[in-house]
């Protein structure tokens, strides 16, 4: 065997092989259930307990880092100040905490009521491993009821579908990725349009008919046509509105009214709603 | 076999990692890649047909937790291993600075490939400023190459594996 053009060229060979299989996955696309698809949910399956701690070691630190980065200017002025606050008040502010997770989980509840329909809430236990994809990884998978494509909410509005399930985790595709889209429309004008995610993470809504009366602080909200979100939820605001070129299409910018950098719970609608009576809080 | 366990173990570690911080921590494009530094430490010391499936089968654990183009990174993962492979072989050296030049390489090709994969050819108003971010982070993991290098040398000899090139 040794000696042979096989074994002297295996590792391009074998590399060839491996490119041309990958090339095969990506043309052919993976359909649910399919076989392909399989050992990816393995996966994510076996590593969701070590995200859970992850998350959860996270959960106690993130507070801090977030105030870290954010005030990084200022935080040299106020170091002694926030060593007292941090040692006096520290049983104090894990009952904050505690307060704070309480109320994300009964405004849950609440919006739950509200869309009168079937609903599991999930936490955010990890996100996408390239900052060039927007997905977020949930720590409920098809266990809890779950399947591809259906809607994920916050109680700010709008946050994706579900795109892969496995059996104790899944993953949500964000509004705002690239190759999002969703059918919404202006809540005041009920212009209709596209609202998709562009390559830096902001929102648009593409393919608004020039003609229609868009204006900067107007709410956007899904229109129920796309077969995935229910009617009336609320996916953003409008913050510019361009005519550039002689296009025949408004150029829509929109503010997410969901902060996703923040998102710690979320819901899955496992039922469609008839239609939702009040926007979700925002 | 003990190859085989110690990369799936550190790819494990690693995938976990790239999958939570980023997302606690507003680092951003400031996040290493990780499972790319292990396949180009693959690619340069452990030349074989198990060398290259475990490329892919890394690519793969990444596409399993990013984006939503199934394969992407598995191509991009064994091509990058292919590189690193070609390159030791030829300069006959495995050698952490060409590691650390493939991984600085390897890291914007991968970037590239996602984008190009997420948003297609299309050039728009978010692509701006895309190249100097992905050089940001190809430089980033080319920082962390001789850290995860190392750490991988230390795992192989613990489990009584050949640090330097290996050909199966």
């Amino acid at each position: 065997m040794r000696g042979t053009f096989l074994w002297r060229h295996r590792v391009v060979l074998t590399s060839g092989f491996l490119l041309l299989l990958a090339l095969h996955l990506l043309s052919a696309g993976v359909t649910p259930g399919a076989r392909a698809e399989k050992p990816s949910l393995a996966l994510m399956w076996m590593l969701k307990p070590v995200q859970t701690v992850e998350a959860n070691i996270a959960d106690d630190t993130t507070g801090f880092l977030h105030d870290y980065f954010d005030l990084v200017n200022v935080r040299q002025e106020n170091v002694e100040l926030r060593e007292q606050v941090a040692t006096l008040e520290g049983q104090r502010t894990r009952l904050a905490e505690l307060e704070v997770e309480n109320r994300h989980l009964s405004d849950l509840l609440e919006l739950r009521d509200a869309l009168a329909t079937r609903a599991v809430a999930a936490r955010v236990i990890g996100a996408d491993t390239t900052e060039l994809s927007r997905t977020l990884i949930l720590s409920e998978g098809s266990r809890g009821g779950l399947r591809r494509d259906l809607p994920v909410i916050s109680t700010a509005g709008v946050v994706g579908k579900l795109i892969a399930v496995a059996p104790n985790a899944s993953r949500v595709l964000l509004i705002n990725d690239h190759n999002s889209g969703l059918d919404a429309f202006d809540q005041r004008s009920r212009a209709r349009g596209i609202v998709a995610g562009l390559f830096n993470g902001a929102l648009t809504m593409k393919y608004v008919d020039r003609t229609e009366d868009v204006k900067p602080g107007d709410a956007v909200v899904t229109s129920g046509m796309d077969g995935i979100f229910p009617r009336g939820l609320l996916v953003g605001q409008v913050t510019r509105v361009s005519q550039e070129g002689p296009g025949l299409f408004l150029n829509v910018d929109i503010q997410p009214a969901a902060n996703f950098q923040k998102l710690e719970q979320v819901l899955i609608l496992t039922q469609q709603p008839t239609e939702i009576a009040p926007n979700p809080k925002g | 076999m003990r190859l085989l366990a110690l990369y799936a173990i550190a790819t494990l570690i690693a995938l976990a990692l790239e999958t939570t911080i980023p997302y606690w921590l507003p680092i951003g494009m400031l996040a290493p890649n990780l499972v790319l530094i292990l396949a180009v430490d693959l690619g340069m010391k452990h030349h074989g047909a198990l060398g290259a499936m475990m490329a892919f089968a890394m690519g793969y654990a990444i596409d399993s937790f990013s984006g939503t183009h199934l394969g992407l990174n598995a191509f991009m993962l064994t091509l990058i291993y292919l590189i690193a492979y070609a390159l030791s072989r030829y300069l006959i050296s495995t050698s952490t600075a060409i590691g650390v030049v493939v991984v600085f390489i390897g890291a914007i090709l991968t970037g590239l490939a996602n984008s190009i994969g997420s948003a297609g050819l299309d050039v728009g108003p978010g692509t701006a400023g895309l190249m100097p971010r992905l050089a940001l982070q190809g430089a980033i993991s080319a920082l962390f190459t001789p850290l995860v290098f190392a750490i991988m040398g230390w795992g192989k000899r613990m489990v009584g594996l050949r640090t330097r090139s290996v050909r199966e």
